[in-house]
C-alpha cells in the first residue's frame, strides 16, 4: 500500500494536492505537526499520522486550531520545522494566537495550511483566511498545481526561517481535493533535536523570550521580516508568466485560478491576445516583479477564489505606480466580471474573458442544452443531503423533534458545526434553528437560557457532536452553568470526528497515529462542572424521549448524552446488527394509521416505497441494520431479526 | 356528517385551543401525542380524512346525528340527555373500600368484569397528580382507578390501544367530551367495512369542568411538593375548597384560584351528564356517601338491576326536588355554554378556514341563545 | 513523458454516482492505470458531502501535454460512467454533447423526495430515451446486481472500470489495472477484483 513517505526521488505520482503538502513537508523534515480535522484540510495531517512511526515525527490531531498552531509553535521554539494545518474557519480560531506568534517570530521554520472552501461545497461559509496574512503581518503563498503544492510546501519552511516567521500557505479544494501528477523529492535522513533556548538576551532571537514585548520594537522586526519576504519574492520561481510581450488583456491569478484561466484562454482560442502571470506569493506582492508585468497591458483582470484580495492589493500597487505604469481598467470579482460569490470554474473565467474581449462563447450547443434540461427536470430527482442509513444522528433529532413537539412550548435547538448540522434539514426534521461557528449552539443556549426575566418561556436544547464538545463547547457551557442559564445540552457522541472521515478526538482511545492514549470522558467533565448529566441509546426511541421529556422541565444546566456510533465507523461499518425485513400484509402503506410513516417521514435512504404494491420495503444494499425503524413502525410490520 | 383529516384537526382544534386531551386521537397513528395534556400532531399526515379528526369530541360534533343514532329522535336539547330511570345509588356491601363519593362507578365496572359482561375496562387511574390511561382487567385493580381525577386525562388512547390488540366488549368509564368521541366512534363515522364496535358498556361521569393539567401543576408546585400527592377532592358546596390529599397531610385551596386553570374549551361543553352513555354518575348533592345515577339504555338498566340484585350495588328512589335542582344546573351549563361558543363562532358556522365544533339543530339553538 | 496519443487530448471523462458508492475509489483508479502509462492525469472531485446521499462527481483530465483544470469546461465530457442512472443525466445536463459515450449501471439510488414519495424516479424507458437523445453512444449494465452476485456491492465500480476499458476510448488495460490493485489493495482482494473487472470488459463486447 502506497503512502507519501514511498517513491523515490524522481518518481513522478499522481498524488491529491492533500497527499502532496503533506509530502513537500516531509521532504523539508518536518518534526511536528498539528491540525484539527475540518474538509477540505484533513487528509494532510492523516497523511502525516500514517507516517509518523516510520519518519520518527510527532503528529497530532490537536482539541482545537488554536491550540494546534501552539503545539507547531512550540517545536519551531525549539529548533523544529513545524506545520499547523486546518480549514479557513480553523484560522479564525487560531487567529489570537497567530497575531501574537507573529510578534515572537519563529525559529525552526513553520508554516500554516489554510484550505479554503471556495463555493463551501462542505462549510457553513465561504470563509477567507488570506486577510490574516496581512493582519498579522506574515508572508502569504499560494500554490497553483499539484507539484508546486509539494514544492512550495518545502519551500514555506526555508522562507519561514530565513525571515524567522511564519509563512502561510493557502489551498483550495480544487487543489487540496483534487489529484494530478508530482514528481517527487528527497526525504531527508535525519531527525533533528529539540531545546527551546531561553538562557539568552531577553530580545535574541535565538536564545531569548518568546514574548511580544517590547511591542514596537517587536512589531518593527515583523515588518522587517515581511520587507525581506518581499525581497525574495522578486525572484520567486513560483511567479511566472506566459503569453505575448504586449497583452491586450493581463489576467493576474493564484491558486485554482491559474489553471481555469489557462483552460479559460485555450476555451477562447486567444492566446496571442491574452497574458497570463500567476501569482504564488500572494502577500505582499512583489512591486518590482509587478511593474515589469502590469507595464504591459492596459487591461488587468484578476482570477482568484472568494475575495478580491490579490485584486485589491494589485490595484494599491497599480495605483503606487501609476506614474511609471500608465492607469489601468481593473476586472474581476469586484466589477462583476465573475461573480462575487461561489467558486469559480473554466466557464465562468472564459466568459468574463470574453466579455472582456467583445467574443461570443458558446459552451454548448443551445439545442443539445434545451434537452438536456428537460431531461434534468425529469430524469434526474435533485438529491438532498441525507443522514446515511443507520445514523444515529437520524435518532437522536427524530426523538428531540417529537420532544420538542409535545411538549408545545415551541422549544428550540440550537445547533453546531458537524454532520448533525443537516439537521436544518429534512433528513433531521428541520430540527435545528441556529448553526454558526464551532461551538456557538451552545453559547447561544446559554444566553437564550437567561432570557426569562423578559417572559421568554420556552425550552432552550443546544447541541454538539463529542469531538466538538472539547474543541468549543465546554467554554460555553462552563458560562452557562456559571451564570445559572436554564438550558439543556444534547451531545450526540457517535465516537469520533465523524463528518471529516473519523479522526480521533480528546474522548478517543487512540491518537493519530494509532497509539494508545487516556480518553476524556464527557459525563464526568460535564458533572464535575456541575451540570445534571443523563445519558442514553438513541436507538432506544422511548427511554431516551421520556428522559428528554423531564429534562425540559428541570431547570438548570443538563447534559444529555446519546450515545450511538457512527454507521461508518470502524467498529460498524458494514457490519448489520440486524436483519430488517417488511411484513407486506401487516403493512398499513399509505392507510390510516401510518401513512408511511418510515419513507414519507423517518426518511431512512435504507427504506424503499414500493408503489405498486404499496408498501414499504428495505433495500438491502443501501439499510445498515440499526433496526430504528422496526422501532418506529405503528403496525409492526417492520421487522428486525438480531443477527448473531 | 362532515368528515375531516389531521390538518384540520390542527387547525380548528389545537390551534383554537380547544383540545381537552381526551385521548381519542392518541394511539391511533404515531402522528398525534398528547403530553401532559396537551395534544400535539408531531408530522404532518397528509390524509384528507382520518379518525383522529372524525372521532374529536370539539369539532364537527353533530348533536343532532348523534341523538338520530342513539335515540332514534333530533335532538331537542334536554337538560340531562334521554334516560329511562334515575337514582341514588352506591356501592353494595359485595364491594370492597377504596373509591371516592358512592363509589357507584368502581361497583359497576367491577361488578361487570367480575360477570363477564366486558371483557376489559377503560379507566382512568393517576400517578401523582398526572392522570393516565388504564386498561383494566380484574374487578380487584378497578379500586385503583377510583375517584375523581378533576384534570383533564386522555384515557382514551387505552380503548385505542386495546381495540388495535383486538379487545372487543370493553367498557369505557370516562367524562362527558370523552364518552361524546366514544359515542361518536361507534357510530363508524367513516363507514369503514371491517369496523367492530370494540365497546359493550359506557359509564359517564357528571362533570362541569376540568383543570388544565400544566396550570395546575405550576400552580401546585409554586405551593408545595407535587411529588407528596396522593388524591384531590373537590367537597359539596358550602366548602369552595379543593382539597389535596398528601404522604403528610392534606392541603386546601381557594376553587375562587382553582377556576382559574379551566381550560377555555370547556366552557364550550353543553353536556354535564355524558349524554350519550348507557349509565352515567355523578355526585349527589347534599348525601354524603351516595351518587346520582342515570339510567339510559336497556343495557345500563339490566346492569344496575342484576348489580342490585347481586348484592354489588345499592339504590333508593331519587327525590323529585333533587332531579329539578341537578337538572337545572345541566340546563344552565347547556344555556352558558350554548351562548359562549356562538359568540366563539364555534355554532354552525361554514366557512373555507374554519369549521364548528358543533353543529346543532338551528330551532335548537335559537331556543338557548333566546 | 508518453509516446501513446489518446482518442481526444485532453479526454476529458467523468465518474459520477451517489455519496457512498465508491466514486472516488473508481476514479482514483482509473487515474492510476493512466498515470502508470506517463499521462498527466488531473482529477477533481467533488466529494464534500460524499457520505450524506448527495451527488458525486470526479473529473479526469487526461494529457500528453500537462496538468489542466480539476473542473471540466462546459460540454466538453468524452465519456462519462455513472453509478447510478439518474447521475448520468445530471451530469450530461451540464457536460454533455451528441458525442459522449456513457457508461451506467442500472441499480437506482433513490433520492430522499423519491423514497417519500414527493416526486418519482424516472422508468427505464424513460432513461433509455434520454441517453438515445443526449450520447453518442451508451451502455446500461446491472453492474450492482452482478457484483452482489460475486459477494459485495462495492465490486460495482470496478465492473464499471472494467467496462469503460472494454470500450476502448482509453488505454485501459487488465494488466494495468493489476498493478494499480496490488499496489493499493490488500493481495487477499485482488483476484475478486480482477474478476469483477473481467465480467466488466465482457458485458461491453
Amino acid at each position: 500500500m502506497n503512502t507519501i513517505s514511498d517513491g523515490r526521488p524522481g518518481e513522478k505520482r499522481l498524488m491529491q494536492g492533500n497527499d502532496a503538502f503533506a509530502r513537500g513537508a516531509l521532504e523539508a523534515g518536518l518534526a511536528v505537526a498539528a491540525g484539527y480535522p475540518g474538509t477540505p484540510s484533513s487528509e494532510i495531517v492523516e497523511n502525516l499520522a500514517r507516517v509518523s512511526r516510520e519518519r520518527n515525527i510527532y503528529v497530532e490531531w490537536s482539541v482545537n486550531e488554536k491550540v494546534a498552531m501552539e503545539v507547531a509553535a512550540a517545536a519551531s521554539f525549539a529548533g523544529l520545522r513545524s506545520a499547523a494545518i486546518m480549514k479557513q474557519v480553523g484560522v479564525n480560531v487560531a487567529a489570537d494566537f497567530m497575531l501574537h506568534l507573529s510578534e515572537t517570530g519563529t525559529r525552526g521554520g513553520m508554516i500554516l495550511i489554510s484550505c479554503e472552501d471556495p463555493g463551501a461545497l462542505s462549510s457553513g461559509n465561504e470563509g477567507e483566511s488570506r486577510p490574516f496574512a496581512k493582519l498579522f503581518e506574515v508572508p502569504l503563498i499560494e500554490p497553483a498545481d499539484f507539484q508546486e503544492a509539494k514544492d512550495m510546501t518545502k519551500w514555506a519552511f526555508e522562507l519561514s526561517e530565513e525571515i524567522r516567521n511564519l509563512v502561510m500557505i493557502r489551498s483550495v479544494t480544487r487543489l487540496s481535493h483534487a489529484s494530478g501528477n508530482v514528481v517527487l523529492g528527497e526525504l531527508p535522513a535525519e531527525t533533528p533535536a529539540a531545546r527551546f533556548e531561553h538562557k539568552g538576551d531577553f530580545m535574541d532571537p535565538d536564545k531569548g523570550y518568546m514574548v511580544p514585548f517590547p511591542v514596537h520594537f517587536r512589531h518593527l522586526q515583523m515588518q522587517k521580516k515581511l520587507r525581506k519576504a518581499v525581497s525574495i519574492f522578486e525572484d520567486c520561481p513560483f511567479n511566472s508568466y506566459e503569453g505575448p510581450e504586449a497583452p491586450e488583456v493581463l489576467i493576474v491569478t493564484s491558486s485554482a485560478g491559474y489553471l481555469y484561466s489557462k483552460e479559460a484562454i485555450q476555451l477562447l482560442g486567444v492566446e496571442g491576445r491574452v497574458g497570463l502571470l500567476k501569482m504564488g506569493t500572494t502577500w505582499p506582492l512583489p512591486p518590482k516583479f509587478m511593474e515589469k508585468y502590469l507595464s504591459t497591458s492596459p487591461v488587468i483582470y484578476t482570477v482568484e477564489e472568494v475575495l478580491p484580495f490579490l485584486e485589491d492589493n494589485v490595484k494599491i500597487l497599480a495605483a503606487e505606480l501609476a506614474g511609471r505604469i500608465g492607469v489601468k481598467t481593473f476586472h474581476g470579482r469586484s466589477d462583476g466580471t465573475l461573480p462575487s460569490v461561489n467558486e469559480l470554474n473554466p466557464d465562468l473565467v472564459a466568459a468574463g474573458l470574453s466579455k472582456i474581449l467583445s467574443l461570443e462563447y458558446t459552451a454548448m450547443a443551445p439545442a443539445y442544452a434545451e434537452i438536456a434540461q428537460a431531461a434534468g427536470a425529469t430524469a434526474a430527482p435533485a438529491r438532498d443531503l441525507a443522514f446515511c442509513a443507520g445514523c444515529p444522528h437520524r435518532s437522536s433529532l427524530w426523538t428531540i423533534h417529537n420532544v420538542l413537539e409535545m411538549d408545545g412550548r415551541e422549544g428550540f435547538l440550537c445547533g453546531d458545526i458537524g454532520c448533525y448540522t443537516l439537521g436544518v434539514m429534512a433528513t433531521g426534521y428541520g430540527t435545528l434553528k441556529t448553526v454558526h461557528a464551532m461551538g456557538s449552539g451552545t453559547g447561544l443556549a446559554s444566553g437564550f437560557g437567561k432570557l426569562k426575566q423578559f417572559g421568554m418561556d420556552q425550552p432552550v436544547l443546544s447541541v454538539c457532536g463529542d469531538s466538538t464538545f472539547f474543541h468549543a463547547v465546554m467554554p460555553a457551557l462552563v458560562n452557562a452553568i456559571h451564570n445559572q442559564a436554564d438550558m439543556t445540552l444534547v451531545v450526540l457522541d457517535n465516537s469520533g470526528t465523524a463528518m471529516t472521515g473519523f479522526q480521533p478526538h480528546p474522548g478517543s482511545e487512540e491518537d493519530a497515529a494509532g497509539n494508545a492514549v487516556p480518553a476524556l470522558d464527557i459525563a464526568e467533565i460535564a458533572k464535575a462542572m456541575g451540570a445534571h448529566v443523563e445519558q442514553s441509546d438513541p436507538f432506544e426511541v422511548a427511554a431516551t424521549q421520556n428522559k428528554l421529556l423531564s429534562l425540559l422541565d428541570k431547570g438548570g444546566v443538563n447534559v444529555f448524552i446519546l450515545k450511538q456510533g457512527c454507521a461508518l465507523g470502524p467498529e460498524k461499518k458494514g457490519r448489520k446488527l440486524f436483519d430488517v425485513s417488511v411484513d407486506e400484509d401487516v403493512c398499513f402503506g399509505e392507510n390510516c394509521g401510518c401513512n408511511k410513516l418510515c419513507t414519507r417521514v423517518f426518511k431512512c435512504p435504507g427504506l424503499k416505497w414500493d408503489p405498486e404494491k404499496k408498501t414499504a420495503r428495505i433495500d438491502d444494499v443501501i439499510c445498515s441494520g440499526c433496526g430504528m425503524c422496526a422501532s418506529i413502525c405503528p403496525s409492526g410490520a417492520i421487522q428486525k431479526k438480531e443477527i448473531a | 356528517m362532515l368528515i375531516f383529516g389531521s390538518k384540520e384537526l390542527v387547525n380548528d382544534v389545537i390551534q383554537r385551543d380547544l383540545c381537552i386531551g381526551c385521548g381519542m386521537c392518541m394511539d391511533i397513528c404515531p402522528y398525534f401525542k398528547i403530553y401532559r395534556g396537551k395534544s400535539a400532531m408531531l408530522f404532518p399526515c397528509t390524509l384528507e380524512q382520518g379518525p383522529c379528526n372524525a372521532h374529536c369530541p370539539k369539532t364537527e360534533v353533530d348533536l343532532d346525528g348523534l341523538c338520530r343514532f342513539y335515540w332514534n329522535e333530533p335532538y331537542d336539547g334536554r337538560p340531562l340527555g334521554h334516560f329511562s330511570g334515575i337514582l341514588a345509588a352506591k356501592a353494595g356491601k359485595q364491594v370492597k373500600a377504596g373509591f371516592q363519593g358512592g363509589g357507584t362507578v368502581s361497583a359497576l365496572i367491577a361488578y361487570a368484569l367480575e360477570k363477564k359482561m366486558v371483557g376489559g375496562a377503560i379507566l382512568t387511574g393517576a400517578e401523582g397528580i398526572e392522570p393516565v390511561a388504564r386498561l383494566v382487567k380484574k374487578p380487584e385493580q378497578v379500586a385503583a382507578s377510583a375517584g375523581s381525577k378533576f384534570i383533564a386525562a386522555p384515557t382514551l388512547s387505552a380503548l385505542n390501544q386495546a381495540a388495535r390488540e383486538g379487545e372487543r366488549r370493553l367498557a369505557v368509564v370516562g367524562t362527558p367530551c370523552q364518552m361524546t368521541a366514544v359515542a361518536q366512534m361507534r357510530m363508524n363515522p367513516l363507514a369503514r367495512e371491517d369496523f367492530e364496535d370494540p365497546v359493550a358498556l359506557t359509564v359517564g361521569v357528571f362533570c362541569n369542568w376540568a383543570l388544565e393539567n400544566r396550570q395546575l401543576t405550576a400552580y401546585l408546585s409554586e405551593r408545595m411538593d407535587i411529588a407528596e400527592i396522593t388524591g384531590m377532592d373537590i367537597p359539596p358546596p358550602p366548602a369552595e375548597v379543593l382539597v389535596v390529599k398528601t404522604t403528610t397531610g392534606e392541603k386546601q385551596f381557594p376553587l375562587k384560584d382553582i377556576r382559574k386553570l379551566i381550560p377555555h374549551t370547556c366552557f364550550i361543553c353543553t353536556d354535564m351528564t355524558a349524554e350519550w352513555t348507557d349509565v352515567s354518575v355523578g355526585m349527589y348533592e347534599g348525601r354524603s356517601g351516595w351518587n346520582t345515577l342515570l339510567v339510559r339504555t336497556r343495557t345500563g338498566a339490566e346492569l344496575v338491576d342484576k348489580a342490585v340484585a347481586d348484592g354489588w350495588l345499592k339504590t333508593e328512589a331519587f327525590p323529585e326536588a333533587n332531579q329539578k335542582m341537578l337538572s337545572n344546573a345541566a340546563l344552565a351549563k347547556k344555556e352558558r355554554s350554548f351562548r359562549h361558543a356562538d359568540r366563539q363562532g364555534y355554532l354552525n358556522q361554514d366557512d373555507e378556514e374554519s369549521r364548528p365544533a358543533l353543529r346543532v339543530p338551528p330551532e335548537v339553538l335559537a331556543r338557548f341563545l333566546g | 513523458m508518453t509516446n501513446q496519443t489518446l482518442s481526444a487530448d485532453p479526454f476529458n471523462l467523468i465518474i459520477t454516482g451517489v455519496g457512498g458508492q465508491g466514486n472516488v475509489l473508481a476514479s482514483k483508479l482509473i487515474g492510476n492505470m493512466l498515470a502508470d502509462q506517463g499521462f498527466y492525469v488531473t482529477i477533481g472531485e467533488t466529494f464534500g458531502a460524499s457520505q450524506r446521499g448527495g451527488s458525486v462527481m470526479s473529473h479526469l483530465r487526461i494529457s500528453t501535454k500537462s496538468s489542466l483544470s480539476p473542473q471540466m469546461p462546459r460540454g466538453k465530457a468524452h465519456a462519462i460512467v455513472s453509478l447510478e442512472p439518474t447521475e448520468a443525466i445530471r451530469v450530461l445536463q451540464e457536460y454533455g454533447n451528441p458525442e459522449v459515450k456513457v457508461i451506467s449501471n442500472t441499480r437506482p439510488v433513490y433520492a430522499l423526495e423519491v423514497i417519500s414519495g414527493e416526486i418519482s424516479y424516472p422508468s427505464d424507458e424513460e432513461l433509455k430515451g434520454w441517453m438515445q437523445k443526449l450520447t453518442g453512444a451508451y451502455w446500461l449494465i446491472d453492474a450492482t446486481d452482478q457484483a452482489v452476485k460475486m459477494g459485495n456491492p462495492i465490486l460495482g465500480n470496478v465492473l464499471l472500470v472494467g467496462a469503460l476499458a472494454g470500450i476502448g476510448d482509453l488505454p485501459l488495460t487488465k494488466e494495468g489495472f493489476r498493478k494499480v490493485m496490488a499496489r493499493t489493495m490488500p493481495a487477499s482482494k485482488l483476484d475478486i477484483n480482477l474478476a469483477a473487472f473481467d465480467k466488466g470488459l465482457a458485458m461491453i463486447n
